[in-house]
């Protein structure tokens, strides 16, 4: 469904990314898991067209996604959770949601899936006339997938869905990934929380210094020796 | 004593509802795309000037070829901004600021030229027969022009407001305002959203020349003043607020219509005073988010 190849990306002088491919089969939680500063986002923001890779295709259900502007992307079924949110903070909960479903297909769907968010985060229907900005940081994680849902993707990618958030409102954020995993959603996702993404993913992919270093079944990488030393902050004696 | 004082206020509201509307465009141009257009009050000009031309060439009620205006300075905004600024608006923040600055001053040197060569360098009004003709309410003086446009900021300004809050694409103007990043990722055309932000911008200036070329003269470089009070006006509602540029439109032109009662030609330092005390005490203006 996603076929990334060899792509080479750049801020500005600085090389970001070397020479990555990774592929994401349909219906897939796939993970993307690194320390800080490995290119974890510079990727998602590559393939959600906000950068543009030198060298390297991007490829979604046969069609090149590299150099398209982002508003097609999206158009073509790709959503972005961005990790700073994303969403408007002056603007009301409804608001952000409606402008989540901004795209043709989107907009033709929005009270299902407003429905479907509903269903998912109900604090966001109570919320639903207050402005973004005063939601708590839990809240403001749901309404930001639920505003990369009401695009009605065919993938959506989460960047560090989980980042500064309490464990019980982890929890209940991943339930909600899982659960839009099911309805047919395939799920890039970004964590530097390895052991709850690989509790959600099918497979991942690890990366440092903007290379992909290794990738395997979650559930191999969960008793793989290096992982565990590396990631999940266990002693191998 | 009182119904000088009165009348004073009601030709501040008239003068300031004109401010208003001329601080709007600026406004919105500056909170969606973050580019200050310092050609703001040239573009007022030529609006001034097509009305002028509407009605002395076609005999077109300067009221009624408000819309025509309208339509044809967003449509020369759209274009000046696919040819001029859409390079620059890609670039961040700081050097779309500075670049922007410097093709506007680019702009303030270029337009009052071709006004020149268009219209000539001689004084320019609007003025159709009922222009002067007043009716009185309690002693006070109510002239039908002024009032006429106060009405037509209000409408405008109404109409702009719901454009922003209920329509689909107002409010993906909001966002882009907002947060253009997040806009994008929402599948939202920024470049399209720029352009008609722009065009909408050009228009509202080119509505209020029209109406300022109804009270007062138009010459070619009637463009820098109006510029500076759009500019007085956005700093003191704050920028990005629309509503509050109108309302703080409103305030200046009552505030100067006083003043010049006890400072006469001194009355032009009274905005820059404003201007001065705001940015000191309260940057981020009277309406504006910290």
């Amino acid at each position: 469904m996603l076929e990334v190849s060899n792509i080479d990306v750049y801020h500005g002088d600085l090389k970001a990314l070397w020479n990555i491919s990774f592929q994401l089969n349909e219906g897939e939680v796939v993970a993307l898991i690194g320390s800080n500063g490995a290119g974890k986002s510079t990727l998602l923001e590559t393939i959600a067209g906000l950068l543009i890779p030198a060298a390297g295709s991007v490829v979604f259900d046969g069609i090149r996604l590299d150099r398209k502007p982002s508003q097609r992307i999206v158009q073509l079924g790709v959503s972005l959770v961005p990790e700073d949110k994303g969403i408007f903070p002056y603007m009301s909960v409804l608001e952000n949601l409606e402008l989540g479903a901004f795209n043709k297909r989107g907009r033709r769907l929005k009270d299902e899936t407003l429905k479907l968010v509903y269903g998912l985060f109900p604090i966001l229907k109570d919320r639903g006339s207050q402005p973004a900005g005063t939601l708590s940081g839990g809240e403001q994680q749901m309404l930001a997938v639920g505003k990369g849902l009401l695009s009605r993707p065919k993938l959506l990618m989460l960047d560090e869905p989980s980042m500064g958030l309490a464990p019980l409102v982890i929890r209940n954020i991943f339930e909600a990934i899982y659960q839009i995993n099911r309805i047919g959603v395939s799920i890039l996702l970004v964590e530097q929380n390895v052991r709850i993404a690989l509790s959600i993913a099918n497979r991942a992919y690890i990366i440092e210094n903007g290379r992909i270093v290794h990738h395997g079944d979650s559930k191999n990488l969960l008793t793989d020796e290096k992982v565990r030393h590396a990631y999940l902050g266990t002693l191998s004696i | 004593m009182f119904k000088f004082l009165a009348q004073t206020f009601v030709n501040g509201i008239n003068v300031g509802a004109l401010y208003g509307l001329a601080a709007v465009g600026l406004s919105l141009i500056f909170g969606v795309m973050r580019i200050l257009n310092v050609a703001h009050g040239e573009f007022l000009m030529i609006g001034g000037y097509i009305g002028f031309w509407l009605f002395t060439l076609y005999g077109l009620d300067p009221f009624m070829g408000l819309p025509l205006v309208a339509i044809f300075l967003f449509l020369f905004g759209a274009v000046f901004y696919k040819v001029v600024f859409a390079r620059v608006a890609r670039f961040h923040e700081e050097l779309k600021l500075k670049n922007s600055l410097l093709i506007g001053f680019g702009l303030y040197l270029i337009f009052p030229q071709i006004a020149m060569v268009l219209w000539t360098s001689d004084e320019r009004a609007i003025s159709p027969v009922y222009s002067g003709k007043a009716f009185g309410i309690l002693g006070l003086r109510f002239g039908y022009v002024p009032l006429g446009g106060i009405l037509v900021a209000l409408i405008v300004i109404i109409a702009l407001q719901l454009f922003l809050t209920k329509t689909y694409f107002g409010k993906s103007l909001r966002g882009t305002a907002e947060n253009w990043k997040a806009a994008k990722l929402s599948g939202i055309d920024i470049d399209r959203t720029f352009m008609i932000t722009f065009g909408l911008g050009i228009s509202l200036a080119g509505l209020a020349g029209v109406l300022i070329g109804l009270i007062q003269e138009l010459t070619p470089v009637m463009g820098i003043p109006w510029t500076l009070k759009a500019l007085v006006v956005v700093v003191l509602a704050g920028m990005g607020s629309i509503g509050g540029a109108f309302i703080a439109g409103l305030i200046l032109g009552i505030v100067e219509a006083v003043s010049a009662i006890f400072m006469g030609p001194y009355t032009i330092a009274i905005g820059m005073l404003i201007f001065l005390i705001i940015l000191m005490v309260r940057p981020q203006g009277l309406f504006g988010r910290t």
